[in-house]
């Protein structure tokens, strides 16, 4: 190398940035606390709001069929289901924050990327199916008494919905998640294999 | 541990990290206070198995890691790719490069280079990148030459 090489620890350290105000920092922390806290509260709301309209049905209109109590069930674990499981895949990655190698890292959030498309396709399947079925049974004992177009009409138009989610809107969703989780865990195994021992 | 004393040993520290890392002092800064915002909420979890700068630089190089899954939920072309004014207005060329040309790098290159320049020892990186040193040795030689070609390019 020639005599005017560049120093470049001392260009590096030359970068400075004031710290923020610590102040402003725990401003921050007590915000992204908050945040989290509301998260929490929200989806406690909605699940607690679901099951409490659920109660009030059950109780109001007081139906007479264990279809329509199963129906109303199998209605409710879906969405439970389905909450459940789009709120747990977020928290999955503060635990290997910390203690993990860039490496480990790479291959834990690779690994989670992965587990998530698998519980995006595999949850939304059951849970247009528990959806389904649960509608179907629950709307037996108003349908029984509706006259027998009445009932027919009732039962097509609903499931004439469903069948549309089922093959428009899901796909659509699956293949839009599914692209956003390839792109990131294609990068994803870029960066690793800029790791692979030479 | 006090964390405002952390907070102050390594601000500036972190915030260089990030800023190789991205070349974006705005999103330095956000990098560098989500770091310390888990370096608060994991304190108590530290157990002195690494020294506490390995175990902070960790945190910082995941954290920069994860931006990748961040980036796409939110479009880059939205975010100012090249360097922001108030940075450009206080500071010599040569700086600007530097972190310009690091920014530019495969990411692992990044934070290799972003930790040797911050004078970390090359037993510490291999740690906290997770290969061995040999591996990082070379590496962190290859990288150098690499911006040494850069400079010259520009005329250096």
């Amino acid at each position: 190398m020639d005599t005017n090489q560049i120093n470049f620890n001392e260009l590096w350290s030359k970068q400075e940035s004031t710290p923020p105000d610590i102040k402003e920092l725990s401003k921050k922390i007590h915000s992204f606390k908050r945040k989290n806290i509301l998260r929490i509260i929200l989806t406690n709301v909605v699940l607690a709001g679901t099951i409490a309209f659920i109660i009030f049905v059950w109780m109001h209109y007081q139906p007479q069929l264990l279809t329509t109590k199963i129906g109303i069930i199998l209605t409710v674990l879906a969405m439970v289901i389905y909450i459940i499981v789009t709120n747990n895949t977020i928290s999955l990655f503060k635990k290997t924050t910390t203690v993990a190698s860039n490496q480990e890292y790479l291959q834990n959030l690779l690994a989670i990327k992965q587990k998530q498309q698998f519980i995006n396709t595999t949850i939304m399947k059951i849970y247009f199916i528990l959806l389904s079925i649960g509608i179907g049974l629950y709307m037996i004992e108003y349908a029984s008494r509706m006259s027998f177009w009445g009932a027919i009409v009732t039962y097509a138009i609903t499931f004439a919905w469903i069948l549309f989610n089922w093959i428009y809107t899901r796909p659509r969703k699956i293949k839009k998640q599914e692209q956003k989780m390839n792109e990131i865990i294609s990068k994803l195994e870029e960066i690793q294999s800029q790791l692979k021992q030479e | 541990m006090n964390f405002e004393t952390i907070y102050i040993d390594y601000w500036q520290k972190i915030f260089r990290l990030c800023m190789g890392f991205t070349n974006d002092a705005h999103a330095a800064q956000d990098l560098a206070q989500e770091t310390f915002i888990i370096v608060w909420q994991q304190l108590s979890n530290f157990r002195n198995e690494s020294s506490l700068g390995t175990w902070i630089y960790k945190i910082a190089t995941n954290n920069c890691l994860r931006q990748i899954e961040k980036e796409k939920r939110f479009p880059k072309a939205e975010m100012p790719i090249h360097l922001t004014e108030e940075v450009t207005s206080n500071q010599e060329p040569k700086i600007q490069l530097l972190y310009a040309f690091i920014a530019e790098l495969p990411e692992t290159d990044r934070i290799i280079i972003s930790l040797e320049l911050e004078n970390i020892k090359q037993a510490e990186i291999a740690q906290i990148v997770g290969l061995s040193e040999a591996n990082i040795r070379v590496k962190i030689h290859r990288i150098k030459e690499k911006l040494t070609k850069k400079f010259k390019e520009h005329g250096y």
